[in-house]
């Protein structure tokens, strides 16, 4: 490796969190063998702290209250003036190094974003997106997770969301859109959205406020209300709850691990298919699993602290 | 730090991190026109190449930097030093040259050119940052932008901390080359001169 990159290896490594004596020892022998490498490491590793300097936003995200508890945007070092008065209604944030808004969000954290247009965003847990709204259209890329969009009328400029190949458009009204591992989910709250898959854009799908639509490659899966889950109940998480209703122990592990570390574990599979309802705080699993025990026969270990165990309770765990 | 090290690991880094991140901020700015300068002089590409890097090694050998007032001004004056010393060595230049490069005083007031590095610079990054590969630069955005640790990135991103730092290598690479870019603009354009 030539001494440069072997420079951008060491400042690489320093960045990680997992500098280790024995790292440190051989950068002093690296370093040692030629003079010029202290000021070579100098400039490399001040070239990594460049961006620092550039981070101040074109713009500032309006605070919101709600969801936003870890104030981000403080975080993004948002300075001086631009901070507390002068914030425009709607005003999207460039916070990427890309030409695009880009947004992306932690296990747990749902974000709320207004954005240029007037429209509103709504970014689940464990999410990423790219913004681009231009003169004549306003796109958005989902890259991972899941968003929900109240679309601003603009006959002008239709809003198209994209998630690999798979398309939903509108001109104004609110849907979400996930993308799973079986293809994009597309859930219509109000208006119409038209759907479809790049592979096949003459196949369309519409899809109206109340049913819910499933995008693979090749197929449009459509569901009609009273299928499954009713499109508000799916949609609960935007106001940090989950609404179970009919839904069997499985899948509400599953929605629960979506937003926690913690995740729940369900060690019977015989136990996994008892179904029940309820209306649940989203980033409480301890508090659904507790629930849980009233109603259904079941144990949870809780001696792990990065996961909650459930599994059938014995007779003797329910003399307990 | 999460293996345990000790602290005094910790703080050699931590104060090598605060160096790096003074020279980012005080010195790199400056660096394109601290250049030219030499161009101007007919002194060679690869040898203000050397002087620049002779420069940085002394700043690593100093205690603190607290002491200095302007960390351009004191930059290039090292520049100039250790070029004054270069050209006695070789013994090819004049000697009124070496004196004029010896006897130069900054003027103490900052120049238009001065007071706009800085935000030169940043555009100058920014763009480099934009044009950096699609993977690198959402990792880079993710650690510099919204400042997760690169084990955080990992989890995310459900790749290994191995890989992560790999995109990060890819990008310390890529803005140290698009700098030197930057840094060499003036003498690009600067090439067609004649002796001043």
């Amino acid at each position: 490796m030539s001494d440069r990159d072997q420079a951008a290896d060491w400042v690489a490594r320093m960045d990680s969190g997992n500098w280790s004596e024995a790292d440190e020892a051989a950068l002093q022998t690296w370093l040692a063998a030629d003079p010029r490498r202290q000021g070579l490491l100098l400039q490399t590793q001040a070239a990594w702290m460049l961006p620092d300097s550039v981070r101040e936003p074109d713009v500032v995200e309006t605070p919101e209250p709600a969801n936003d508890t870890r104030g981000k945007w403080m975080r993004r070092g948002v300075l001086g003036g631009m901070v507390a008065a002068s914030v425009a209604a709607f005003v999207t944030v460039r916070t990427g190094f890309s030409r695009d808004a880009e947004f992306v969000t932690r296990v747990g954290e749902i974000r709320r974003v207004p954005l240029d247009d007037g429209s509103i965003m709504t970014i689940n847990s464990g999410s990423e997106l790219k913004v681009s709204l231009s003169p004549r259209a306003r796109e958005i890329q989902l890259l991972q997770g899941e968003a929900w969009f109240d679309v601003a009328k603009d006959a002008e400029r239709p809003f198209i969301v994209a998630s690999g190949p798979v398309r939903a458009k509108a001109v104004g009204t609110a849907f979400s859109v996930r993308k799973r591992d079986e293809g994009v989910e597309v859930l219509v709250t109000e208006g119409v959205v038209e759907t479809w898959s790049d592979q096949d854009a003459s196949r369309r799908l519409t899809v109206v406020a109340g049913e819910r639509a499933l995008i693979k490659e090749w197929a449009l899966v459509h569901y009609r209300e009273g299928d499954n889950t009713p499109v508000d109940r799916a949609l609960a998480w935007r106001n940090g709850m989950i609404d179970l209703n009919g839904t069997t122990l499985r899948e509400a592990a599953e929605e629960f691990n979506r937003y926690n570390q913690r995740q729940i574990v369900i060690s019977d599979p015989g136990i996994a298919g008892e179904q029940f309802d309820g209306l649940f705080k989203l980033d409480d699993p301890m508090g659904f699993a507790q629930t849980l025990k009233v109603t259904l026969p079941v144990a949870i270990d809780t001696s792990d602290p990065s996961t909650i165990r459930i599994s059938r309770s014995t007779e003797a765990d329910s003399q307990k | 730090m999460e293996d345990g090290t000790g602290p005094d690991l910790r703080a050699t880094l931590e104060r090598r991190r605060a160096l790096a991140q003074w020279v980012a901020r005080e010195i790199m700015p400056h660096e394109p026109r601290i250049r030219a300068w030499f161009v101007k002089r007919r002194i060679a590409h690869d040898v203000i190449d050397e002087l620049v890097q002779d420069a940085y090694c002394r700043v690593v050998m100093l205690e603190t930097v607290d002491h200095i007032e302007c960390a351009h001004a004191y930059f290039f004056s090292i520049c100039r030093n250790l070029l004054a010393r270069r050209l006695k060595r070789q013994q090819i230049a004049p000697f009124d040259a070496i004196s004029e490069i010896e006897s130069y005083r900054d003027t103490g007031t900052p120049t238009p050119e001065e007071q706009v590095a800085t935000r030169l610079a940043s555009e100058r990054v920014r763009a480099l940052l934009a044009d950096l590969p699609e993977r690198c630069r959402r990792i880079v955005e993710l650690r510099k932008i919204e400042g997760w640790s690169q084990r955080e990135i990992a989890d995310h991103l459900g790749i290994t901390e191995k890989a992560v730092e790999k995109q990060v290598w890819v990008g310390v690479r890529a803005i140290r080359s698009g700098w030197d870019a930057i840094d060499r603009e003036p003498e690009a354009a600067g090439d067609n001169r004649r002796v001043v």
